[in-house]
């Protein structure tokens, strides 16, 4: 059995490990606990029945007393769901006896199992490999790679003042997202699938659910995937049957299907004007992923290049290079940064490294670069230094220019978009996330092509809603239709 | 785009009537011979552009042309984009509601250069940033190289911080103001020798209508006069926007002084009217330019909650700034010569009123001679349009 990239993943606490946990942890009670046994029956897999939902992620030995119990306990749960069709991976956070249990779980018919950090090459399983965010190996990760300590997407909780949405200091409000994440995964550990762990909002209730199908959409749309995880409320309320709770386990489901309906948009390329080198490791990590992550919440196009790729990388279709760290480039990758920049790209470096005796001018007195003409390009510099990731983050924005802009919101709110195009380039998608809690309206979405005809497609809806869109110099403008929490226009043709 | 020409005849008008002759003079009692000044009416169905540049030349021509006031000079022209880039009402482009409009904006420009003006700066100070204005024009969707091939040598500045300037420049509000006594402004608003405010003609949720004197409110910039200022010097860049002019809950960073009487009511209504008046006293208007082809009823920006998108067709220009703003009330359906409590200033001191008694202009159409379409033909009711 190898590690699937088809595996749709969810996690499904249950067992005498889980309620160890909730007990150590001092978040159990008697309704919790029968929660926790329901979602050990077989039963329970019948929620996944007519779902994409093909892989459970159980807890299986974390070194204590109840590991037995857990892996005796889970035995009807993995028998039945294997006759479904469902993949188990186990997780296990024992030290010692690791190749014991791994042998246990092969036994009772896991899967994979799912292991913190680096793992040796082989088991009697696959592993999945799990990291925190910030201690990825990227070179040797397994094929699927799972990564904790991500955010729930939506508006941070820094942005809201009761139910209002405040300003951030972008002047936008503060988006949650993992989507730079997920494409700087992409970029370092290409042809690998990543899992992102993490858990709804503990204040989520049935009443006010949290936002599942966010949670699904901005980890697909930028090609990560989602393990999936419920609320307290939720999984105490779905094996019961409760209306409430079923519609909202429907409508995540039917997120998760729409993706799953569209998994050539993985293989789809998300454009950029403006590339983004570094290796993001070690002294370089903070600025780097920190640019990424504000340069998303600001609409800027990006594309991500590690620096020991930058001489393979191509540069078409750029408008920009920002070489983030403070190392200066290879010989041969001053050559190919020089002639990006002298057939008219412009170069945003922390040092100058251009030719010397060029006389350098401000572009405008709010940022604070000297502004070197090299060629057709030229190379930008900060005054001081790549000191402050936000205040980099603004100078690129308006360095690189609007003017440039693949794509751009109107009545933006707390939304977020990407624009992918397909190898043939015939096909382009704009992924628009709306990160509020609530639908967002009179949006507007300007391309910067001049296709006039699109096609609106979001979950929920079967057939696509086909727009016209009016012309807006140099592109053409689409009014969108209320947006929930995600939708896509989809352009076909050959003026992309 | 902006290509059109029409014969120009000779300066008639009373050119800067209102930018001198009052500077002396006691504040009250100065309505009944505060200056009057000729006033152009247009008619503009579409903001297609030759429409537009002849609807205005025609207007300035009414006006007494444009040469003896541009030729050779560098002109400031602030224009009127409120709120943010992409904030839009409903689907609307920005133009056809609460901004000037692109077309109304580069037709002016093409017919000063026209005219002979040197050096064309356009500036405006959007809400708590210091993006070069023409980012913020760009990213709202606009074409920046339309404006600049417009006319010979057209700059933009972002006047909410020093921009390229080396210090603020002190304006002193003469015979003394209503609100503050002076103040301290981008370096733009000195360095040109015209200044024109080219605005939508619209109403206003604080101080009832806003038009050519009510755009100036924007020239202040927000590293002094913002919410987030520090006190004892400007910010560096702006990092708010102006609410504490409205409300009085601070006082500017210094220099800028602080406002006369601190213990007059915090209310924008109060407030607002007085700071417009003390701005264009200060730094006076010299040609007023209203875009009423398209906008909207109900306020002045996305943030009011009730618009209704609307097409009086209408172009309203005019070289003294209080006859132009008193005629567009009179052709939004107000009266000009209202008081605080009757429309449009139901909760405002009006600024009409406050100008003239400051002698900047007269708001009594009785004596604005108004030229080109008569008001009748384009007054409309903005209430119940």
């Amino acid at each position: 059995m190898n590690l699937d990239s088809k595996w749709v993943p969810m996690k499904w606490p249950c067992g005498p490990l889980e309620v160890a946990r909730r007990n150590k942890s001092q978040t159990i009670d008697t309704d919790l606990k029968e929660t926790i046994e329901a979602w050990g029956q077989p039963a329970t897999l019948g929620l996944l029945k007519g779902t994409p939902i093909n892989c459970l992620i159980v807890e299986w030995a974390h070194g204590g007393p109840e590991d037995s119990g857990q892996q005796q306990a889970l035995k009807p749960l993995l028998e039945v769901g294997r006759r479904l069709g469902i993949s188990f991976v186990g997780r296990i956070e024992a030290k010692d006896g690791l190749e014991g249990a791994i042998e246990t779980g092969r036994a009772a018919g896991l899967s994979a199992v799912l292991l913190a950090g680096p793992a040796r090459e082989s088991y009697a399983l696959p592993v999945i490999q799990e990291f925190p965010r910030d201690k990825v190996a990227w070179e040797t990760t397994s094929p699927i790679f799972s990564v904790t300590d991500n955010v729930w997407p939506g508006v941070g909780l820094e942005a809201m003042k009761e139910d209002t949405v405040m300003a951030g200091p972008t002047g936008a409000p503060w988006v949650r997202t993992n989507g730079w994440f997920s494409l700087l995964g992409h970029e370092l550990a290409p042809g690998k699938t990543l899992w992102l762990d993490f858990d709804p909002p503990d204040s989520s209730s049935l009443a006010r659910p949290a936002a599942y199908g966010l949670a699904v959409a901005d980890s697909e749309a930028y090609a990560g995937r989602w393990i999936i995880s419920l609320d307290d409320k939720l999984r105490a309320a779905l094996p019961k049957g409760n209306p409430q709770a079923m519609g909202i386990w429907a409508k995540l489901c039917e997120s998760i299907q729409f993706f799953e309906n569209h998994r050539e948009w993985r293989t789809f390329k998300t454009q950029g004007v403006l590339a983004v080198v570094s290796d993001f490791r070690g002294d370089n990590a903070f600025m780097s992923t920190e640019l990424l992550n504000l340069i998303t919440r600001r609409h800027v196009q990006y594309q991500i290049i590690e620096r020991a790729q930058l001489l393979s990388a191509p540069t078409q279709g750029l408008k920009a290079i920002i070489w983030v760290d403070k190392d200066t480039p290879s010989a041969q990758q001053l050559s190919k940064l020089d002639t990006f920049t002298r057939q008219g790209g412009l170069l945003i470096t922390p040092i100058y490294w251009g030719p010397a005796g060029v006389k350098p001018y401000k572009r405008d007195p709010s940022i604070p670069y000297n502004v070197y003409n090299v060629g057709k390009g030229e190379m930008a510099v900060p005054e001081e230094g790549f000191l402050d990731p936000f205040q980099v983050a603004g100078d690129t924005h308006m360095l690189v220019s609007h003017r440039n802009d693949l794509v751009r919101l109107y009545n933006p709110g707390t939304m977020n978009l990407l624009s992918d195009i397909d190898q043939s380039h015939k096909k382009r998608l704009i992924h628009i996330l709306n990160y509020s809690s609530g639908p967002a309206s009179s949006v507007v979405l300007y391309v910067n092509s001049k296709d006039h005809l699109g096609r609106i497609v979001m979950p929920g809806t079967k057939t696509p809603l086909t727009i016209h869109g009016t012309a807006a110099s140099p592109g053409t403008e689409f009014k969108l239709p209320t947006v929930a929490d995600y939708c896509a226009l989809l352009l076909e043709g050959s003026n992309l | 785009m902006i290509n059109t020409s029409f014969s120009r005849r000779k300066f008639i008008g009373a050119v800067g009537a209102a930018t001198g002759a009052w500077l002396a003079r006691p504040l009250m009692s100065l309505a009944n011979t505060a200056p009057a000044s000729r006033v152009a009416i247009g008619q503009c169905h579409s903001y297609a552009t030759p429409e537009v540049v002849d609807a205005l030349a025609r207007m300035f021509d009414q006006l007494g042309g444009l040469t003896k006031l541009v030729g050779g000079k560098t002109v400031a022209i602030k224009v009127n984009l409120t709120g943010g880039a992409t904030e839009r009402i409903d689907y609307q482009p920005v133009g056809v509601t609460h901004w000037t409009h692109p077309d109304v904006l580069g037709a002016t420009i093409h017919l000063l250069g026209k005219a002979g003006a040197r050096r064309i700066r356009l500036l405006e100070s959007p809400q708590a940033t210091a993006e070069p204005l023409d980012e913020f024009m760009l990213e709202a969707g606009w074409n920046p190289q339309e404006f600049t091939s417009a006319a010979t040598k057209v700059e933009f500045e972002n006047t909410n911080y020093l921009g390229w300037g080396k210090k603020y420049s002190h304006f002193i509000v003469p015979g003394g103001g209503l609100m503050f006594d002076s103040y301290y402004l981008n370096h733009s608003y000195e360095d040109c020798d015209v200044f024109v405010s080219v605005s939508k003609m619209k109403e206003h949720g604080t101080t009832g209508m806003t038009c050519s004197m009510k755009n100036c409110f924007g020239i202040t910039p927000c590293t002094i006069y913002g919410e987030k200022a520090p006190k004892d010097e400007p910010a560096i860049l702006p990092t708010s926007g102006r609410a504490s002019l409205h409300n009085g809950n601070r006082q500017p960073a210094a220099p800028a002084p602080p406002e006369i009487n601190p213990s007059s009511p915090r209310e924008g209504g109060y407030r607002v009217p007085r700071i417009v008046v003390d701005l264009v006293s200060a730094r006076p208007i010299h040609l007023a330019v209203l875009d009423g082809i398209e906008t909207i009823a109900g306020g002045e920006g996305p943030w009011n909650t009730k618009h209704k998108l609307i097409k009086p067709g209408v172009l309203v220009a005019g070289m003294n700034c209080v006859s132009t703003d008193a005629v567009c009330a009179e052709i939004m359906g107000f009266d000009p010569m209202a008081a605080r409590g009757t429309a449009p200033f139901e909760t405002a001191d009006s600024m009409l009123q406050l100008a003239e008694q400051k002698g900047l202009g007269t708001r009594d159409l009785k004596r604005i001679e108004v030229v080109g379409t008569p008001i009748s033909k384009v007054r409309f009711n903005i209430r119940t349009a």
